[in-house]
């Protein structure tokens, strides 16, 4: 177990440092924001449009003027997914920055969030 | 058909991580996050297998196969336990390097995290700090419970962090509760002795060099102990001696009929050093009793005993109990004859009774001889086996006789290695 031990350890950290390095030895991917998904023949993206979108299986929300559609992450949220499906359809930046207990997503959440983003909420 | 008691710590090792992850088990999923759920509760379900066997209550020890038993699989759980865990942050890390190398290293870099993840981490190096206690270099037996309790820790904020990010889910509130549960009982019913028995030191003779028996006298309730097995015993005050209060393994040398019991001694650390200056009057809190070994022997069988110094001691409480049985050879390894404990009784003892056939023999500060000492002997494989010694000469008498023909599972022996070291 001693050997198990000290191996799993320096494996682990060994891939840790690993994870730390690719960034600066791997390329980055052309654009550091990922593209919009609108395309042109998306429909406006208007608070009623966005309210049609309100159920598990096709998610919509609003967060801080921008929509993104959270369908296909909700499913991967760690926490129970019913905590996104209540504000599908809706506008949702007090939750999404408060979490309904006070405080935020963490930057890795900041960072996952506009690969769903399908573009700027329209009046 | 009744499980045998030895497969149902394992059982336990593989039922309870198998119902974490069946409980939370991912579906629709990208196949590195689903990983990483599945590390984190098997992980999670072999810390809580662990924490369950490392209990020290006799009668949930004897239905798991015995003390020496549980800690196997106490240590064993627990390492695994570690290693799934150390999978579950680079599980998340590799499904982000799906997207892009940044997005990996920020599902582990603590500054991108939040709290909730950090607490997974901080979780996750009291772990790594709890087990290098156990598995780094040798330490003095105060500095390494420290250091164990950082595991009692680190399973906490483990459960802290799951909690913070699932919130109130029936499993991760039952897996708090089994935690709590666990690390309460050992605390306050284990290490604070809540359910010890108070004895008495009614006297203290020497018994070889740096050894010394003492007969312990009950104040109240008896242990139902029986020869061959150990008690955790906590020393505390009386006359001129002040004990440590902590508790730790002592084989019995005798199991009277009054209740009184006595245990051989032998300073080999600190606390045992300590203890050469027992005197009567000493309360002495029980707990136990444990130890299978010497109880799973069948009857009848010829018996082949070998004992390396102090562990004479329990042969010495089963023959001072029995007053005849099956044909026995003890082979008794000690450095120096004044070293060893009871020789001049064992030496009575086989005048008088025919059928035990004792072979002491001083090593000096060379290697026991025990494949000369074995060689004489025949028809080994037809003999139950019992060792009790230093590990080192219980793995070579183990490695010996399986060399002779004799079924493993004829051999038996109590570990102490609570450590896991």
């Amino acid at each position: 177990m001693k050997t198990l031990y000290r191996l799993s350890t320096l494996l682990f950290w060994l891939a840790v440092g690993g994870f730390a390095a690719a960034p600066q030895w791997l390329p980055e991917p052309l654009s550091q924001t990922p593209p919009s998904r609108a395309t042109g023949t998306q429909p406006r993206l208007t608070p009623a449009e966005m309210a049609r979108h309100n159920r598990e299986g096709d998610c919509w929300v609003s967060i801080d003027q921008q929509v993104y559609d959270l369908t296909l992450y909700t499913p991967t949220h760690p926490a129970d997914p019913a905590v996104i499906l209540a504000w599908c359809g809706k506008e949702a930046s007090t939750a999404y920055h408060t979490k309904n207990a006070g405080r935020p997503h963490s930057p890795y959440a900041d960072r996952l969030l506009p690969r769903y983003r399908l573009g700027p909420l329209q009046p | 058909m009744t499980l045998p008691a030895t497969l149902r710590a394992p059982l336990l090792c593989l039922i309870l991580p198998a119902s974490a992850v069946l409980w939370a088990w991912p579906e629709g999923l990208p196949p590195w996050r689903g990983l990483a759920i599945i590390t984190a509760w098997t992980g999670t379900g072999l810390l809580l297998a662990s924490l369950l066997l490392m209990l020290r209550q006799p009668r949930l020890a004897e239905h798991l196969g015995g003390l020496s038993n549980s800690y196997r699989w106490h240590h064993l759980s627990g390492t695994l336990a570690y290693i799934s865990l150390l999978l579950h942050p680079l599980a998340l890390a590799a499904d982000g390097f799906t997207e892009d190398p940044r997005t990996a290293w920020l599902a582990l870099a603590p500054w991108a995290l939040g709290w909730p993840e950090n607490l997974g981490w901080l979780a996750l190096l009291l772990l790594m700090g709890g087990l290098a206690g156990s598995f780094g270099p040798p330490l003095a037996y105060r500095p390494w419970r420290a250091v164990h309790f950082l595991l009692g820790a680190g399973v906490v904020l483990g459960l802290a962090h799951v909690w913070a990010l699932l919130g109130n889910a029936s499993g991760v509130l039952l897996a708090l509760f089994v935690c709590l549960f666990s690390l309460g009982w050992r605390l306050l019913a284990d290490d604070r002795g809540w359910g010890a028995a108070p004895y008495r030191v009614s006297s203290v003779r020497a018994c070889a060099r740096d050894s010394i028996e003492a007969t312990l006298t009950p104040c109240s309730r008896a242990l139902p102990a029986r020869p061959g097995q150990f008690v955790l015993a906590a020393f505390g005050d009386g006359g001129h001696f002040h004990g440590s209060k902590e508790f730790h393994p002592f084989t019995l040398s005798e199991v009277g009929d009054n209740g009184q019991l006595r245990m051989a001694i032998k300073a080999l650390g600190h606390c045992t050093r300590h203890l050469q200056a027992l005197e009567p009057g000493v309360l002495v809190r029980l707990a136990g009793p444990f130890g299978e070994a010497a109880q799973t022997l069948p009857d009848g069988r010829p018996r082949l005993w070998i004992a390396g110094g102090i562990g004479i001691t329990p042969f010495m409480a089963l023959l001072r109990q029995e007053t005849s049985g099956p044909p026995t050879d003890l082979l008794h390894v000690f450095r120096r004859a004044e070293e060893a404990p009871f020789l001049d009784e064992l030496e009575s003892l086989a005048r008088q009774r025919p059928e035990l056939n004792y072979l002491p023999r001083a090593t000096g500060d060379g290697p026991a001889p025990l494949a000369d000492m074995l060689a004489p002997l025949d028809s080994l494989e037809e003999r139950s086996v019992y060792l009790c010694g230093p590990p080192g000469l219980v793995d070579l008498a183990r490695r010996l006789l399986l060399a002779r023909g004799v079924n493993a599972l004829r051999i038996h022996h109590d570990s102490f290695d609570f450590r896991g070291s």
